[in-house]
């Protein structure tokens, strides 16, 4: 096969799963003949027809109400937000109805909600979220990040099949940007296992999605200075995968984590004391960490760059804890 | 403006259509929500149960008369004042209590309280959560999925007055609309919320009036006149099925208790307490049916001792049950396979997999959203400025189209247009 | 059985209330939910229910008291057919049965106090209150100081080899950032074996310096928590009294060093873990003893290294490993190690504590390889300059506690030998041989032995063939 799009992975694993299972079904706005804001899910209506792919008016909290009350009766629905920056408006369906239905009274709800997600592409405030830690913070929830097509269509394919709630990102600055040559066959890639995606021996560089490139970039950089340097793609944000983390660490000692999430609060914080609970004896240097600023997304592209992550601040980082 | 839609009854609507069977079955509901309910307030006072504890003291016509008009393949998802329609699903007495009790043997197992617990396989219940309107949007799905399935069920869910201002009711309601979904929505207007009155929040008098603002089927009814609510509800449920969409019953009540055991509501007017009082939904059930002959006191007693033999066991095994172990704390944030996923296929899954000839999806648009056809609501045209262009006369009654969406029937009344777009007043709308 | 009545929870946020009303007395009987008394709170007034039936044996509150929540207000006494449900009047839940599946034990990491680093010329003073930090082998946790009192930078990693490996980090050079000593470093200082020797090894400091400053070195600090298998670490330092009677009048506190800690815990393990038996014979060793004061000059010049007993009994003791090989083992479990090499360890008393360096492959040397060899050996062993793998790996061991006087010595097993040859003075004695008296030079050796492997018998033959080589000595020593 011709190496194909991140955006184009995930519209086969759409297609794929819906071909599959007559249970999997599409609900979100705009997604029928317009083929979505991205065209994600383009041909999707004309293949499977308008009871499975249903075209909704602009309301989120019903979208996910809705593709919720459709799991409790084993259809597994993927709600599509338009920008994953809409989540906010159905924050209480998503955290207080799907994340603690299975918990508290024992019905699981099998449903994906995915959208495009992340900067770096002048889309302002609103259109640029990285939401992933206010539902990282939601026990119930799965939450998969990824940075490459080959793993954004079988993590997107497990998500389709998995029992719980999954939320799905897709990083807008890669959707076109990436190719890879996919399998022919059906594959999954299993939720909650990260990716050594270069080995090194003197730090490990902790990062996801758009940031795994700009980490393997640093990566490159650094060799050249002799700066051996480790790069885990986490993949899944919740459950985190603690073994690869830990045992990374133990191998080389020091720990960089680098995301496009802002600081506060950002996933960084919460490794650093998994790292401090479980290699606390492996550490040979301070846990750093490269993020964007705590503040909203700017708009002008002197501003976002700014405010972004890059590889040079990434090369910075890494050259000091070298050092250490 | 006053709409024309049944007016509310105060008296107990004469000769029903109803079986002897199911007179006695709407009593028997309505004297066992309200023994259930009086039983808890006095587990209540004995510290028995952990949290607060609701009471619809007064609406169990309500939550009898409708839920009594579902078969047993549809779906329901009660809100905390609705104990009578979990026990009309096939929900025990010792359930409640033990969900109120927190125990082990509760049907969460002591993880959530009150009436926030649910059956997706056998009595079809969903859960509702303690924010309100939430529950409108997931029956919607549940009704959409159902259709999906070749099913053909009917979905009910319930929501307060006050509810009824909160965003997802609107969003829930605007889907279920534009989706024609299969769904009752029982709005239960019992002049409160907590210690706001009704007209304080809704500018309207009939609720009854948002659901035509989603160009649905609405209707008001006496809450307290159980016969009226059950036939409301049972033909509510029969369209449903029937495919014409989602239908609003405004049942008209009180609520005679406060917001929870201790909110003694002194807010409430002494003559209004007074009103609703002489329309208690039971007591009035008991005077039609003596009156009408339709029962004896053999009849009445041999009730009342079924209920006091069921609540006697059930509470003891309530009150003997043991609290949940603390482990249990951690367990089942995720669902590992502890859980079968399979839909009921009621149609052949052929029918909605491909390969199949193309959709066409092409997308049609009637309506060109102009002011030809003259609008639904009163209003007034201002002239402008610009010259309009000559409005022609046309039969062609107006519609949209789209995936799923339902017409909004301007195409009742055609051409009572003239050039000088004097808009009529619609009458008669559903 | 009695039945407490309780003022009710009346709402969230309601944390008391009062009695308005008594609707019974005493005495009186009382069907279940009857109205029992009338209650007032802040929220709400309420008429409050009998949780159960029978005779109302005592009010304890009374009318107009205010009470918190969950006061028992009343007791029932319920008769037998009446009270059939479980006294859940209080809020006490009933026991819960155990039938959810047990959630896995929450695994707790061990929890470090946090150490507190001090300056190195803290004056002696003692902690006698129970709760002051232990004595306690050198941590991870503590950052030991150079000698002139600056902490040695590092990190947790570069600290936690320290300890694994027995590292001074005050010897270790640091070229990490600040001058701190890096992983590269203390890897280094590990394979280079700086500083270092195997089970007892002497700390870096002189002991000059020791004396000088005697808190120098080990410095009382909280003891880290016991990983697993780590109580047989801190064994060597159990109290049998409590610590405070060790404390009164004039005292000094003297920290041990690190060697002499690792002495003390093997000490007490290795009598924990070998149940000690011993054998005494004695030698007449006067042919050995006239045979090297005649060798004495002439092998000194010839192989320049010096001629002492020691070599003789490392001879003697070598045949009878090879005739006795299960006093040549140590054991594993349920399993016998049969070594086929006889190491030697031979204990060297040094003036800061004690050391065993190792005789390889004592079978293969002769007594020239042997006499060679143990100088060389305890040589270094005065001066430090002991590698690793020459203190370790033995299979047998002797001491000559004999060297310092005394009759002979009753030694501790060297684990992981099942044996542990002790060798008394050289002196003269009358024994008694034909029936007549006569003056020998007599040695009285001695064999601790762990009796879970070697047996009386065993050990009584192995000496005696030590004894009879040593008495019939026929192999050339030049």
């Amino acid at each position: 096969m011709a190496p194909v799009t991140m955006l184009e992975a995930i519209r086969q694993a759409i297609f794929e799963e819906m071909d599959r299972d007559p249970a999997v079904i599409s609900i979100g706005e705009d997604i029928g003949g317009y083929g979505g804001a991205f065209k994600v899910t383009e041909g999707l209506l004309a293949r499977f027809g308008p009871e499975r792919v249903i075209e909704t008016p602009i309301s989120e909290t019903a979208i996910i109400g809705a593709a919720c009350g459709m799991s409790y009766l084993g259809l597994r629905p993927i709600a599509e937000m338009q920008f994953i920056d809409f989540i906010a408006c159905c924050f209480n369906q998503v955290t207080n109805f799907v994340a603690k239905g299975h918990y508290l009274w024992g019905a699981p709800a099998p449903m994906v909600i995915r959208g495009p997600s992340g900067g770096g592409v002048h889309g302002g405030p609103f259109h640029s979220a990285n939401p992933e830690m206010y539902f990282v913070h939601t026990p119930g929830l799965k939450i998969i990040y990824p940075s490459t097509p080959y793993d954004a269509k079988g993590l997107l394919k497990s998500a389709i099949r998995d029992n719980n709630p999954v939320l799905f990102f897709e990083h807008k600055f890669l959707y076109r940007r990436i190719k890879e040559e996919l399998p022919e066959d059906d594959y999954t890639v299993p939720i909650g296992k990260a990716v050594t995606r270069r080995e090194g021996r003197d730090l490990t560089i902790l990062t996801y999605a758009a940031m795994a490139h700009t980490c393997i970039e640093a990566a490159a950089a650094l060799e050249k200075e002799g700066v051996d340097a480790e790069v885990i793609d986490l993949r899944t944000l919740l459950p985190l995968d603690k073994e690869a983390i830990l045992a990374s660490v133990k191998k080389t000692n020091k720990l960089l984590i680098v995301h496009e999430d802002t600081r506060t609060g950002g996933i960084a914080g919460e490794i650093a004391s998994l790292v401090c609970e479980g290699a606390f004896e492996d550490l040979d240097g301070p846990i750093q960490r490269v993020t964007s600023l705590d503040t909203p997304v700017p708009y002008a592209p002197s501003l976002e760059e700014h405010f972004l992550p890059n590889v040079a601040k990434v090369v910075d980082a890494a050259r000091e804890l070298a050092r250490y | 403006m006053s709409p024309s839609y049944p007016a509310a009854k105060t008296k107990t609507s004469a000769a029903p259509a109803l079986t002897r069977d199911t007179h006695l079955g709407l009593y028997y509901y309505m004297r066992l929500n309200r023994a259930v309910e009086d039983q808890m307030v006095k587990l209540f006072r004995q510290n028995k149960i952990v949290g607060g504890l609701y009471s619809s003291l007064g609406q169990e016509g309500i939550s009898v008369g409708t839920a009594y008009a579902l078969e047993k393949r549809d779906w329901m998802a009660p809100m905390i004042r609705n104990i009578g329609a979990l026990l009309v699903k096939g929900v025990r007495p010792r359930d409640i209590f033990t969900q109120h009790m927190a125990k082990f043997t509760s049907p969460t197992l002591g993880k959530d309280g009150t009436s926030h617990f649910g059956d997706l396989k056998n009595l079809h219940i969903v859960s509702p959560i303690s924010m309100l309107g939430d529950l409108i949007p997931v029956m919607t799905g549940v009704a959409m999925a159902g259709r999906y399935l070749g099913q053909n069920i009917v979905t009910m869910t319930w929501i307060g007055d006050g509810g009824s201002s909160t965003g997802a009711f609107h969003e829930g309601l605007n889907l279920a609309a534009a989706q024609r979904a299969s769904l009752v929505l029982i709005l239960e207007n019992n002049q409160w919320a907590y210690s706001t009155p009704v007209s304080k929040q809704v500018p309207l008098r009939d609720l009854a009036e948002r659901g035509r603002a989603y160009g649905i089927t609405s209707v008001s009814v006496d809450g307290n006149d159980v016969v009226a609510v059950y036939r409301t509800a049972k033909s509510a449920v029969d369209q449903c099925r029937a495919g014409d969409g989602p239908v609003l019953i405004e049942a008209k009540t009180h609520r005679m208790r406060g917001h929870a055991q201790h909110d003694p509501a002194e807010y409430v007017p002494k003559e209004m307490r007074e009103y609703w009082e002489a329309r208690d939904p039971i007591t009035r059930y008991e005077k039609f049916l003596t009156e009408n002959k339709i029962w004896n006191a053999a009849d009445k007693k041999e009730i009342e001792a079924r209920i006091e033999k069921v609540l006697n066991e059930d509470r003891e095994f309530a009150e003997n049950s043991p609290m949940p172990p603390p482990e249990l704390a951690e367990q089942g944030v995720y669902c590992d396979g502890c859980h079968t996923i399979e839909a009921d296929w009621q149609r052949p899954k052929s029918e909605v997999t491909p390969p199949k000839t193309t959709f066409d999806t092409t997308l049609q648009v009637k309506d060109f959203g102009g002011i030809d056809q003259g609008f639904n609501v009163p209003t007034e045209t201002v002239t402008g400025q610009t010259e309009p262009p000559p409005i022609k006369k046309s039969a062609k009654p107006a519609q949209a189209s789209g995936n799923g969406a339902s017409a909004p029937a301007s195409s009742k009344s055609s051409a009572a247009k003239s050039k000088s777009a004097k808009a009529p007043v619609r009458k008669g709308r559903r | 059985m009695s039945i407490d009545v309780v003022m009710p929870q009346m709402g969230e946020s309601i944390f008391e209330g009062t009695i308005t009303k008594w609707l019974k007395k005493a005495g009186d009987k009382v069907e279940r939910d009857e109205p029992l008394f009338e209650i007032s709170t802040d929220k709400v007034d309420a008429e409050i229910p009998a949780p159960s039936a029978g005779v109302l044996k005592e009010i304890k509150v009374a009318e107009g008291q205010t009470v918190p929540v969950q006061t028992v207000v009343a007791v029932i006494d319920s008769n037998g057919a009446g009270a059939a449900s479980v006294a859940t009047a209080s809020a006490a839940p009933a026991p819960a049965k155990p039938e959810a599946p047990k959630a896995p034990a929450k695994s707790e990491a061990p929890r470090e106090e946090i150490p507190k680093p001090e300056s190195a010329k803290a004056a002696p003073s003692p902690a006698p209150a129970p709760q002051a930090a232990r004595p306690a082998p050198a941590t991870a946790a503590k950052a030991p100081t150079s000698g002139d009192g600056n902490k040695v930078r590092s990190s947790p990693l570069v600290r936690r080899l320290a300890k694994d490996h027995d590292i001074d980090l005050t010897q270790v050079p640091g070229t990490g950032a600040g001058g701190r000593v890096a992983k590269r470093d203390i890897l280094g200082a590990i394979e280079g074996g700086a500083a270092r020797a195997g089970t007892s090894s002497a700390s870096a400091t002189s002991p000059a310096a020791l004396s000088a400053s005697p808190a120098a070195a080990a410095r009382p600090s909280a003891p880290p928590p016991p990983a697993s298998g780590a109580t047989q670490a801190h064994a060597g330092f159990d109290s049998a009294v409590p610590r405070e009677k060790m404390y009164f009048g004039n005292y000094e506190v003297q920290p041990m060093t690190v060697m002499r800690q690792r002495i003390a815990e093997h000490m007490v393990l290795s009598k924990r873990v070998s149940p000690h038996v011993y054998s005494i014979d004695e030698a007449d060793v006067t042919g050995i003893a006239a045979l090297r004061a005649k060798l004495k000059g002439k092998f000194e010049e010839t192989t320049g290294t010096k001629l002492t007993f020691m070599p003789f009994f490392v001879r003697a003791a070598v045949e009878a490993l090879r005739a006795y090989p299960t006093v040549n083992a140590s054991v594993d479990g349920t399993n016998i190690v049969l070594h086929r090499d006889c190491n030697i360890g031979i204990a060297v008393a040094l003036d800061w504590g004690l050391i065993v360096p190792v005789i390889k492959n004592a079978e293969e040397k002769n007594f020239l390889g042997l006499a060679r060899t143990m100088n060389d050996l305890a040589e270094r062993a005065r001066t430090k300059k002991l590698k690793p793998e020459e203190v370790a790996e033995s299979t047998f061991s002797i001491t000559n506690p004999g060297v310092f006087g005394g009759l002979m010595g009753l030694p501790v097993i060297n684990q992981p030998n099942v044996a542990i040859l002790g060798l008394g003075t050289i002196e003269k004695r009358p024994v008694v041989i034909d029936d007549a008296i006569a003056i020998r030079s007599m040695v009285y050796l001695t064999l601790s032995y762990d009796h879970r492997v070697v047996d009386g018998a065993i050990a009584h033959q192995f000496m005696g063939k030590i004894k009879h080589t040593l008495e019939n000595w026929t192999e050339s020593i030049l």
